[in-house]
C-alpha cells in the first residue's frame, strides 16, 4: 500500500520535498560519459571481464564480483534470470513521472558464489590423479556463474544462434539505485555522470540491489557494503579509457561524452541512431548503448538460405533493445550494402574503427602514464 | 519475566552495586530483580522514508514485525546497561546471503533539548541524536551512531559499547552496556541528570534494515537513580 499523498501532514510534505530535492541533486551532472558496445564484433573472450577483475575486484570480499561480464544471449545471464527480478521504473506522462517498481534480491548463488579451488590438492598429487575443481564456500558444487550458459544460445538446428552481451553498470541518467538508497550514498559524479556508491556512507542495506533492474550491483559480504562498476573514474580523471574498453581485443567498445559532436558516441547514438540502450522499458535511461547484432539469413526446410528471414528473431532483439532496433538494423544493413557496392559509409568507418584510439574520444591517454594515488586519497 | 512487567511512562535506570561483568551475564541475579517495562513499537512511517523507492514499493502495514520489547535498565555509578527481551521466530544472525538481514535493537537519545529533537526523524541538523545499535553480527561490539536527521546516521570510529546476547525458543535477550561518560561523540549520562530515550528493533526475517524497522513513537523520560 503506497503512501496516500492526500493524507500527509505538512511536515511530511516538507520532508518529501526535501528528499526529492536531495535525489535531484544526487542525479545532477554537468556532462555524461557514455559507452557504445558493438555486438557485431564481440567474440566473448572475456578479456574485458579479466581486465576489470584484475583492476578492481581481486580484493577481499570482491572476489565473486564481475563488475564487467559477458553474457551469452539468449540466456539466463548473471545474476541468473536477472531480467525477471523487477526494479526500475514505470515511465508515465511522457517521462514526467517515474514510478519505482519493486525489485527482488538475487542470491549469491545466482551470481555464482565465491568459489574455492583445490589448488593445493592438484599441486601435491600425481599428474592426472586430481583435477581442478571449484566448490562453493559451503562445500557444495557450483550451479551457476557469470558465464555458466556461455555459447548455449537459442533456436534449433540449423537455425541455432547466439551472440554476446558484455554488461557493466549502465550509469543511468535516472539510476534506480540513487532513488532507492535511504542513506543518499549513491550519486552521479558531476564531472562525468558515473554512478558511484560512497563506501563511507553505505551501510549495506541493499535497497539498491533490489531496485536496479539490470542487477549489476554486488554485495561485499566482508566489508558489508554494496559495490559496482565505477566506470573506471580514476582513469577517466586522467583521460585514460576504462580498462574494459582498452583491453577489448575486438574493438567493441567506444567511449566518450554523449554531448561531444566530434566523438563516436554522439555519432552512433544521436546522429546514426544505431546504438540503443538495453531494455529501455526499465525506465532508467542507460548511458551504455549497444549496436545490435546483424544476423545471417535463416535456412529454410530445404536447407536453402532465406534472405527475407534473419537468423536472430527480430522479436528477441525488440525484447532486448526495444522497438527502435528495427530501424537501427535497417540503417546498418543499408550502409553495409553501400560499402559492399564499393561506396563509402561514415557509419561503417566508425564501426570498423581502424584507428583504435579514435574509439575513446578524449580518453586517449596511455594508461602507463597513470599516476596512482595513495589509497587514502582514492574514493572507492 | 513478563509477569514482572509494570506499566510506566518513564524508563527508570535502577542503581545497583553489580559489576559490569555481572551485568553482562544475561542470567545474573541483578537482572532477575529488576522490573521490566513493556515498550510498544510501531512501523516507521512510510511517508518519512528518504528513499522514493521504499516509499513507493513498500507496505507500511508489513513493516515493524516486532510489536514490543521489554526493557530493563540499571547503572552502577560508572556504567549503564539496557536489557532487551523480544520475540523473534528465528534468529537472523548474519548476512549469509544477499537477501538475508540480521535482527537488531537500538537505543536512541537526543544530545540536547528533547522537545526540539524529533524522534521520528532521528533528530535534525541542529538537534542531533545518538544511538547505540546492536546486531548479532557486530560480535558484541555495538555501533555508536550520531544522526542529524533521517538518512544521516554515521558510526563513530571508536566506542566502548559492549553487549551479550542469546536467542532461545523464539526470544532474543540482549544486554547493551557502556560507561556513563565517554570520550567519543555520544550522549554522556549522569545519575540525577534528566534525559529521554527511545528504542527501535529490526526483524531480519521480515527484510527489516535501516529505516524499515519498528520504533517507539515517543520519547520517554530516562531517570538514572542517584
Amino acid at each position: 500500500m503506497p503512501v496516500d499523498e492526500k493524507k500527509l501532514t505538512d511536515r511530511e510534505k516538507e520532508l518529501a520535498l526535501q528528499f526529492q530535492a536531495t535525489k535531484d541533486r544526487l542525479r545532477e551532472t554537468k556532462r555524461q560519459v557514455a559507452m557504445v558496445m558493438d555486438l557485431n564484433k564481440c567474440i566473448g573472450c572475456q578479456l574485458c571481464s579479466m581486465a576489470c577483475k584484475s583492476l578492481w575486484t581481486s580484493l577481499e570480499g570482491r572476489e565473486y564480483m564481475w563488475w564487467n561480464k559477458v553474457n551469452t544471449q539468449p540466456g539466463k545471464g548473471s545474476p541468473k534470470d536477472w531480467e525477471r527480478k523487477g526494479g526500475g521504473y514505470r515511465v508515465l506522462f511522457g517521462g514526467k513521472v517515474r514510478d519505482p517498481v519493486r525489485g527482488e534480491l538475487p542470491t549469491r548463488r545466482d551470481f555464482g558464489d565465491m568459489w574455492k579451488f583445490n589448488f593445493d590438492e592438484v599441486f601435491s598429487s600425481k599428474a592426472g590423479e586430481k583435477h581442478l575443481k571449484a566448490l562453493n564456500p559451503d562445500g557444495s558444487e557450483p550451479e551457476w556463474s557469470m558465464n555458466w550458459d556461455e555459447d548455449q544460445g537459442g533456436g534449433t538446428y540449423p537455425n541455432a544462434f547466439y551472440f554476446y552481451l558484455p554488461r557493466i553498470c549502465n550509469h543511468c541518467t535516472y539510476p534506480a539505485c540513487v532513488d532507492a538508497c535511504p542513506r543518499n550514498a549513491i550519486y552521479k559524479r558531476e564531472e562525468d555522470g558515473a554512478v558511484v556508491i560512497d563506501q563511507e556512507k553505505c551501510k549495506g542495506y541493499r535497497f539498491c540491489l533490489e531496485s536496479c533492474p539490470y542487477k549489476v550491483i554486488y554485495f561485499n559480504f566482508v566489508q558489508k557494503t554494496s559495490m559496482k562498476c565505477i566506470f573506471c573514474y580514476p582513469r577517466l580523471e586522467q583521460k585514460v579509457a576504462t580498462a574494459c574498453a582498452r583491453q577489448c581485443t575486438g574493438r567493441v567498445r567506444f567511449l566518450g561524452f554523449l554531448d561531444d559532436p566530434s566523438g563516436p558516441i554522439h555519432k552512433l547514438v544521436k546522429v546514426w541512431k544505431v546504438a540503443l540502450p538495453l531494455h529501455p522499458e526499465y525506465g532508467t535511461e542507460p548511458n551504455v548503448f549497444y549496436v545490435p547484432p546483424l544476423s545471417p539469413p535463416r535456412l529454410d526446410d530445404q536447407g536453402k538460405l532465406d534472405p527475407a528471414k534473419p537468423r536472430v528473431p527480430p522479436a528477441y532483439l525488440r525484447f532486448l533493445f526495444g522497438p527502435e532496433v528495427d530501424a537501427a538494423l535497417d540503417i546498418m544493413n543499408k550502409e553495409l550494402q553501400k560499402v559492399r557496392a564499393g561506396g563509402k559509409s561514415e557509419l561503417m568507418e566508425i564501426l570498423i574503427a581502424k584507428q583504435w584510439l579514435d574509439m575513446f574520444g578524449p580518453f586517449k591517454t596511455d594508461p602507463a602514464t597513470l599516476q596512482r594515488l595513495p589509497a587514502k586519497e582514492q574514493k572507492a | 519475566m513478563a509477569e514482572e512487567t509494570q506499566k510506566m511512562e518513564k524508563v527508570v535506570v535502577k542503581k545497583v552495586s553489580a559489576s559490569a561483568q555481572e551485568l553482562l551475564n544475561l542470567k545474573s541475579p541483578a537482572w532477575a530483580s529488576t522490573s521490566a517495562q513493556r515498550i510498544e513499537l510501531a512501523a516507521t512511517p512510510l511517508a518519512n522514508q528518504p528513499s522514493p523507492y521504499i516509499k513507493a514499493t513498500y507496505d507500511e502495514t508489513k513493516i515493524g514485525a516486532i510489536k514490543e520489547v521489554l526493557v530493563r535498565a540499571v547503572h552502577n555509578g560508572k556504567e549503564i546497561f539496557f536489557f532487551f527481551e523480544w520475540k523473534s521466530p528465528a534468529a537472523n544472525l548474519e548476512i549469509g546471503d544477499v537477501g538475508t538481514f540480521p535482527d537488531g535493537v537500538s537505543v536512541l537519545m537526543p544530545f540536547k533539548n528533547p522537545e526540539q529533537t524529533p524522534i521520528k526523524e532521528m533528530g535534525s541538523k541542529d538537534f542531533p541524536t545518538n544511538s547505540w545499535y546492536w546486531r548479532p553480527d557486530f560480535e558484541n561490539k555495538p555501533k555508536n551512531q550520531v544522526a542529524h536527521g533521517l538518512s544521516t546516521s554515521l558510526y563513530t570510529e571508536t566506542t566502548p559499547l559492549t553487549s551479550v546476547s542469546s536467542w532461545e525458543s523464539g526470544t532474543w535477550r540482549v544486554v547493551i552496556g557502556r560507561p556513563l561518560q565517554v570520550k567519543e561523540e555520544a550522549v554522556n549520562l549522569a545519575p540525577g541528570q534528566p534525559n529521554v530515550v527511545g528504542f527501535a528493533a529490526w526483524e531480519g526475517g521480515n527484510g527489516e534494515r535501516g529505516g524499515v524497522k519498528a520504533f517507539s513513537k515517543e520519547w520517554r523520560d530516562l531517570i538514572l537513580e542517584a
